[in-house]
């Protein structure tokens, strides 16, 4: 039961990282400027990297090889929160939608440098540097178009208002919350929510962005479940496109 | 004397009439300095554009720092980079530093870090510190603290106080890079598979 528990955790933080690393690496070679073109496409990299490496995690507990794991599922079997699939849109809802994501990221990780299951911990401790700066790229990039122009506010008003019921969705408990919780694997989702909520508006009270009553903001969930938007599958059917003309095949 | 090194000729000698231009068009720029490792000088790599100081350490950061191995990096803004004239043939850039009106002082002013251009063509490397009220003044107190009597090619003095440097707590930002090593050519060896596939298609 542990071990499941533990699996389905793993799944749901690595298929976040490979997804949206995916959608962002879209943004490679159209950023809105050339030193932030790199710096998107860096951490859509860092992030690829992460899932890679917890996909090794779930491949030393009995699970399939990376590759595979990560090519060879249909939507259906990906555990990543709705959210991370979501076309790209504007540049506005993709800085939104990372300043939203990696606020939590930053603060699961956080968590898991607790986890008592040690190669997670581990991993957690590493990669701590990556992910401070993509915490940081995204606090001062909110604080500058969330008080720039009337039209750098109201693009990411928009954007925010349309992207919290999805952000929440990140939260959505597992099946096996409490066996996580009691295991001290992983304090849990509804402790991360907190703490995120009190991030989010810590940054954004230094803008002119505003933030509606949490309470009014209905979650849309489902992604942890398999139960995905019309973009996931897409997205990866091309992601997979050329790995599948042979999976066999040596790189 | 014009240089073709387009680090040379970015920081221009008259700044305000080429800000006014920037500000219609683009960001200003701010200047790069990284340390590879902690044994290491900073050096000068380059300019980002940005709004402003902030979110040119974040851009400066993947833009200059995204391979190989970084300790520290720090920016400042271009036009509050105070520089000497270049020199020309053997002369000594030191040499050509003229002793500022309020004369020579040790005075209790702000800290500047003097970076020198050693080799045309190559970044300009840290040198070190001086105190000075004035950054004509830094010059001088270079020259008299700094030179070591090699050539070098042009002098730079920052305030300490114009740079924003990686904080204590960000030194881990660097904490994975020696591992992205598929970001480096060096990491793809192709030609063993290169020579196989040859040799294969030889002896059909």
């Amino acid at each position: 039961m542990k071990d499941e528990a533990t699996k389905e955790l793993l799944y749901k933080i690595a298929d976040d990282q490979l997804i949206l690393g995916h959608r962002n690496s879209e943004w490679t070679g159209f950023g809105p400027l050339l030193e932030e073109d790199i710096a998107f496409s860096s951490m859509a990299q860092d992030k690829l990297g992460q899932s890679l490496a917890l996909y090794q995690l779930l491949h030393q507990m009995g699970e399939a090889p990376p590759d595979t794991v990560a090519f060879m599922r249909d939507s259906v079997n990906f555990h990543n929160c709705i959210f991370t699939e979501l076309p790209n849109g504007e540049y506005d809802f993709s800085l939104v939608r990372h300043f939203l994501f990696d606020a939590s990221e930053i603060l699961r990780f956080e968590m898991l440098r607790e986890s008592t299951f040690i190669p997670l911990k581990e991993l957690a401790v590493k990669i701590t540097g990556e992910l401070r700066y993509h915490d940081l790229h995204a606090r001062t990039w909110m604080r500058q178009l969330g008080s720039a122009t009337g039209e750098s506010i109201l693009r990411l008003q928009q954007s925010l208002t349309f992207s919290l019921p999805h952000a929440m969705g990140i939260f959505e408990v597992s099946p096996y919350e409490e066996d996580l919780i009691s295991g001290k694997i992983f304090a849990g989702e509804r402790v991360l929510r907190d703490r995120w909520m009190e991030r989010v508006e810590e940054t954004l009270k230094t803008t002119a962005l505003q933030l509606p009553s949490w309470g009014t903001v209905e979650p849309i969930f489902g992604g942890r479940s398999g139960k995905h938007s019309e973009h996931l599958q897409p997205l990866l059917d091309e992601m997979s496109e050329v790995f599948r003309i042979d999976p066999s095949a040596e790189w | 004397m014009k240089s073709l090194d387009p680090r040379v000729n970015r920081l221009p000698q008259n700044v305000t009439s080429n800000k006014e231009e920037a500000a219609l068009t683009q960001f200003g720029t701010f200047e790069v300095f990284v340390q590879p490792n902690p044994k290491k000088p900073f050096q000068h790599e380059g300019a980002v554009h940005s709004p402003n100081l902030e979110m040119a350490f974040v851009m400066a950061k993947e833009a200059f720092t995204r391979r190989f191995t970084c300790s520290s990096l720090y920016v400042v803004e271009t036009s509050k980079i105070f520089t000497s004239a270049m020199s020309e043939g053997d002369q000594n850039a030191f040499d050509l530093i003229q002793k500022t009106p309020e004369g020579e002082g040790m005075s209790n002013g702000n800290s500047y870090e003097i970076f020198i251009l050693q080799k045309r063509g190559k970044q300009s490397v840290h040198a070190g510190q001086v105190l000075a009220a004035s950054p004509e003044e830094a010059m001088w107190n270079a020259r008299n603290q700094l030179n070591k009597g090699t050539q070098v090619f042009q002098v730079w003095a920052i305030r300490t106080d114009d740079i924003r440097f990686t904080t204590v707590d960000e030194g881990d930002l660097w904490q994975t890079l020696p591992e992205k090593k598929f970001r480096d050519a060096s990491d793809y060896k192709g030609g063993e598979k290169l020579k196989e596939f040859l040799d294969k298609s030889n002896s059909l």
